[in-house]
């Protein structure tokens, strides 16, 4: 699904970060309007008990199926989306056994090639570490209430759908699939930055 | 983002990315209570097209909780939107 948006619009983005940490200190979570901080993610999740770290950075891409984008913006439903956010950390740290994990998602304008979303986690081994970057960015895609409005070079900004296969074509099966709450690997491996 | 102040008899409703464009709003009130299983008529009703266009791939949550008003069987169609409730129209997202 994509509805355009005018030329004009502005994201409704929180003036300071958002941030939740647990009290153990392995697991933080973060929408921000700032510059995205790889190095503050990675040092977080660093560990004695680890041996691995595997540090995930997206960035915006200038083009869509060939099209130049001109700007992007993320808006967020943020009360929902650190809960979410916050549930998928916790959910995939227990499951693969991590040491530690971080998510931070940027909000606003993002420039093209700049840093939208960083996932840092760490464990004891490798295999458990690499498994729980990439189900964490899946989930995160596909479950976090956080949408992207990209601009398009002379057009109109199209608010983009990680499950869409193209642009502006409506999704018919999402009637079986919990209206964006379930994960769609061979679409979003099409969208991941 | 959120309504500072719902007027009494009123619940809050948030609109998001698509959302918001259909309607061109962030967020407005309507008069509450409210049988779930309606939300989707009244909002056609205010905004003609937006079910078809919008609404039929958005989700939507009831004071951050998702609620299931999709099809004649979906479990929470009785249930009631109450004065002060915050209700979101959540599109299909696209994070990352």
């Amino acid at each position: 699904m994509a509805t355009t948006e005018s030329s004009t619009y502005t994201p409704d983005i929180p003036s300071s970060p958002i941030t939740r940490t647990n009290p153990e200190s392995t697991v933080h979570v973060e929408l921000t309007p700032n510059s995205l901080d790889h190095v503050a993610a990675t040092s977080f999740v660093r560990s004695p008990s680890a041996g691995a770290t595997v540090l995930f950075i997206g960035t915006t891409r200038d083009s869509f199926n060939d099209l130049p984008v001109s700007s992007l913006a993320y808006t967020s439903y943020a009360p929902l989306a650190m809960t979410t956010l916050y549930s998928i950390a916790t959910t995939i740290l227990s499951k693969h056994g991590a040491t530690k994990i971080a998510i931070v998602h940027k909000l606003g304008e993002c420039p093209i090639g700049e840093e939208s979303i960083v996932i840092a986690v760490s464990a004891p081994h490798r295999q458990a570490a690499w498994r729980a970057g990439e189900e964490a960015l899946e989930e995160t895609k596909a479950k976090a209430e956080i949408w992207k409005l990209e601009r398009f070079v002379g057009g109109e900004g199209v608010w983009r759908a990680n499950r869409d296969g193209v642009m502006g074509e409506k999704v018919e099966e999402e009637k079986d699939q919990g209206k964006g709450t379930e994960m769609n690997l061979e679409d979003n491996a099409k969208e991941t930055s | 983002m959120a309504p500072v102040k719902v007027p009494s008899g009123h619940f809050s409703i948030l609109y998001f990315a698509a959302a918001s464009s259909f309607t061109g709003k962030s967020s407005e009130h309507i008069a509450a209570p409210l049988r779930a299983g309606s939300l989707f008529e009244e909002l056609e009703k205010k905004y003609p097209g937006m079910e078809a266009k919008v609404l039929a791939s958005c989700a939507v949550t009831v004071n951050l909780d998702y609620i299931e008003i999709d099809g004649g069987n979906a479990p929470d169609l009785d249930l009631v939107i109450q004065e002060g409730d915050e209700v979101a129209i959540i599109p299909p997202v696209s994070s990352g």
